[in-house]
């Protein structure tokens, strides 16, 4: 029994030894890793550690200048009584939700309009593709101008077309969500693109085969269009939820949180506890949480996502 | 006119608000030099044609010794040698005897970084064996450059520290405490600095950091906007009542060409709020110890009502989104005009010198019914706990805050409030303070300073108070409901402060 053990063993270890390489292609392999190792370092050193260490210190109370100390879940009961936190969490839901859905909606409504054959398609791409390369203070700053409740392009524009007590935008707190939440739609261009890919490759023969069905544009579209591009506005949703849970930059700039924090995002809400109470086990604590938040949103839009996302060749349900 | 050098050049063309081109024109007409001409353009606030322009520091959240942005130069508006024969103090702590290196970290402009190594260098000459390194870093990014690197157990010898942070910092065991330095020293005096200078930076009986400056707040007014509406300018005999009336009286305008008043109402999320606003009626924000909360006791909410008629009633102070706007163009509003008068440290005056297209002077902030008070602020520089050449770290903290150290950084460079009642006087008689200083000097030493926050609970209490205010400014809370608000909401915080 033992000798037979023995020889399996010895069988297992073979079986699951390296394959033997030739000269040239040891070469290759030393050539791959050593191409690769700057990424691997620079992940290891620059975010692997990082979030391996974050992790340790969301179970610790550090202020940058003792040692941490280790307190266990204390960070995480902790969110339960903070006001802050839940004030933060909604806020960041309100802004996703908002943002992603205007965002989604208009950056297919643009890629349709900029799917069509007409003269000078290629410009008007570009055109609308340009705010998204822009700088997220650039806009920050262009967006002020426009929202100043004074002398805001937005407001002059409302005053013209009768409204004579426009909103407050950036300084009022039913407004200064919804002004964000409008800001954000600028960036559309990226998804933009996105949308014109998969509308490019949806199949001509289909739209043929629907109009000699007697089909319409608005049938189309409804039968043909939405179900074939509903894996990219699936993807786009994702990317963009997520991207939308840590909007930092362009809030800081705008709000700061404010007024009476009804722009305090998530994000924002981490940086002050990180970098101006130097609470660095809380702050990450928080990023952990944020981490789960988006996870499991993330399960519930792939749970969804059976419902209403088609992939070719498959039946509805996923089913083949 | 006639200009004895460049410094002197410099100031009336910065009053002229000229542009760099414009400087350059003047100085070839006078037949300057590449160097000269440098120095021309660094004293003038603009970069040599050669230099590399910096980005302007960003003013700090709260008051601080913050100064004009200035470009980075390689020329500086000071004479090395001016007042660089001190006399020094001797120092208990031998010189090492072989080369050791001290590291520094200030947060200065470029102009005065500038000044700060002429300092360094002289240092050097009298002290061979020590090599000085000295790091800048904008004010704005210093505490979170500098918590970084002590986390990592790399702080340099001897750093800067702004009041707001000391108590943190000495509660961390970060800095070493310097009450066994300085009882050997023969020429140190304690007793030469500014009383409102060092209780901020004490803990457990003991002194931690040493202060360079405390200067007070203090009322800067236009004087055109004065003269347009035919007021008297303030004096001594000003009350916050006087006060009142006249920013009802200078306010005018509306939309982009409004002139405001005053600058804006105070808000409890301000931590220097008490002493200029609160103490002269009588009321308190907070306990000595900051632990018990006293704003909701009746003076106080009368208090802040009576600030925000200069909102509600005189409508003599930016609103939130006049403010938004001005502070999205980075105006700060009274340098460009659009206010009549501001409170603001005494740090201001440079910026403000060098900014101002309009006369403009200091004056004592207004008495109160009960007291006349004001807030007064400042940083110091304390040695680090992980510091391996603490002697040499000490034999320069001694000399640079040593009364001949602040009168040639502090005192002959015009940038004020020096720490030491022995330097005023240098600062006074300099060239580049203001022509009314001396009211910065007496303000310090007569009225009340007494109040600020600068416990560690500062920027928790803060943030609590500064979104309930909010509601107030916009109209939707009255001031006694956001004060028992914030009463509510900071009681837990400061109850930390009672151990």
């Amino acid at each position: 029994m033992l000798q037979q053990g023995a020889e399996k063993a010895q069988i297992g270890r073979v079986a699951r030894a390296r394959p033997r390489f030739g000269p040239q292609a040891r070469q290759e392999e030393r050539a791959f890793y050593l191409f690769i190792s700057p990424w691997l370092i620079g992940f290891i050193i620059f975010w692997a550690g990082p979030i391996v260490a974050s992790l340790v210190l969301s179970f610790t109370d550090w202020n940058l200048l003792s040692e941490p100390k280790w307190i266990g879940f204390a960070n995480y009961s902790k969110m339960a009584t903070d006001k802050f936190f839940s004030i933060a969490l909604v806020n960041t839901l309100y802004y996703g939700i908002g943002s992603v859905l205007l965002g989604v909606t208009v950056a297919f409504l643009l890629a349709l309009l900029l799917n069509q054959k007409v003269y000078g398609q290629a410009m008007f791409r570009t055109i609308f593709y340009l705010p998204s390369v822009v700088s997220g203070i650039a806009v920050a700053l262009l967006w002020l101008n426009i929202f100043n409740p004074d002398f805001g392009l937005l407001n002059q524009l409302l005053r013209q077309m009768g409204v004579e007590n426009p909103p407050g935008w950036l300084v009022s707190t039913q407004w200064a969500m919804p002004a964000l939440i409008m800001m954000s739609v600028w960036g559309a261009g990226g998804s933009m693109v996105i949308y014109l890919a998969g509308l490019q490759s949806i199949p001509e023969h289909l739209y043929e085969a629907a109009s000699i069905d007697g089909a319409g544009r608005w049938t189309k579209f409804w039968v043909i269009t939405v179900p074939m591009m509903s894996p990219v506005i699936f993807f786009n949703l994702i990317t963009g939820f997520i991207g939308s849970l840590q909007a930092f930059v362009q809030i800081l700039v705008m709000t700061d949180g404010g007024p009476a924090n009804a722009t305090l995002v998530y994000g924002l809400y981490l940086y002050r506890n990180a970098f101006r109470l130097f609470q660095m086990g809380y702050a990450s604590a928080l990023s952990w949480a944020l981490f789960v938040v988006i996870i499991l949103i993330t399960v519930i839009q792939f749970a969804l996502a059976g419902r209403w996302v088609y992939y070719e060749g498959e039946s509805p349900g996923g089913a083949q | 006119m006639a200009y004895s050098n460049e410094e002197e050049l410099a100031r009336e063309l910065v009053r002229r608000r000229l542009n760099r081109r414009q400087i350059i024109a003047i100085g070839l007409r006078l037949g300057l030099g590449a160097t000269s001409l440098g120095a021309l353009l660094a004293a003038c606030g603009q970069a040599a044609p050669a230099a590399n322009n910096a980005a302007p520091t960003p003013p700090p959240p709260t008051a601080a010794p913050a100064a004009a942005p200035a470009p980075t130069q390689a020329t500086s508006l000071y004479d090395p040698n001016d007042s660089a024969n001190g006399p020094w103090p001797t120092n208990a702590v031998g010189d090492p005897a072989s080369k050791v290196e001290i590291s520094v970290a200030h947060a200065w402009d470029a102009t005065f970084f500038e000044r700060q190594k002429q300092f360094d260098t002289l240092f050097m000459q009298r002290h061979p064996n020590i090599v000085v390194k000295a790091e800048n870093t904008p004010w704005g990014d210093f505490r979170q450059k500098y918590l970084a690197q002590a986390a990592g157990g790399a702080l340099p010898d001897l750093f800067y520290i702004h009041f707001s942070w000391a108590q943190d910092l000495i509660k961390n065991g970060t800095v070493l405490p310097l009450d066994d330095f300085i009882a050997k020293e023969k020429d140190f005096n304690i007793d030469d600095f500014t009383k409102p200078s060092l209780p901020g930076y004490k803990r457990d009986g003991k002194l931690w950091v040493i202060p360079y400056d405390e200067g007070p707040g203090i009322l800067y007014y236009n004087k055109d906007i004065f003269d347009k509406a035919g007021v008297k300018y303030p004096d001594d005999t000003w009350t916050l009542d006087t006060f009142k009336e006249t920013v009802g009286k200078l306010t005018s305008g509306e939309g982009q060409s409004k002139i405001f008043g005053f600058s804006g109402t105070p808000t409890p999320g301000d931590s220097l709020l008490a002493p200029p606003y609160l103490t002269p009626f009588g009321a308190e924000y907070l306990d000595e110890k900051e632990a018990q909360y006293l704003l909701n006791k009746p003076e106080g909410v009368k208090t802040m009502e009576w600030w925000m008629e200069f909102r509600t009633k005189l409508n003599a102070v930016p609103s939130p989104a006049e403010q938004q706007a001005l502070n999205q163009a980075n105006i700060n509003a009274f340098q460009v005009g659009r206010v009549a008068m501001t409170l603001d440290g005494s740090w201001a005056t440079p910026g403000i010198v060098q900014n101002a297209n309009f006369k403009w002077d200091v004056a004592a902030w207004p008495k109160g019914p009960v007291k006349h008070a004001t807030f007064s602020a400042g940083s110091g520089y304390g040695i680090a706990k992980t510091s391996k050449n603490v002697d040499a770290a000490w034999i320069y903290l001694n000399e640079y805050l040593s009364s001949a150290g602040q009168i040639y950084m502090w005192g002959t460079t015009g940038r004020g409030s020096p720490s030491r009642n022995s330097a005023w006087p240098s600062y006074l008689g300099s060239k580049f303070a203001p022509a009314n200083a001396k009211v910065i000097q007496d303000s310090l030493n007569n009225l009340d300073t007494t109040g600020k926050l600068y416990f560690s609970t500062t920027p928790r209490v803060t943030q609590e108070a500064t979104p309930i205010w909010d509601l107030v400014v916009a109209g939707q809370l009255s001031v006694k409901d956001a004060i028992d608000q914030i009463g509510t909401a900071i009681e837990p915080i400061i109850a930390e402060n009672r151990a």
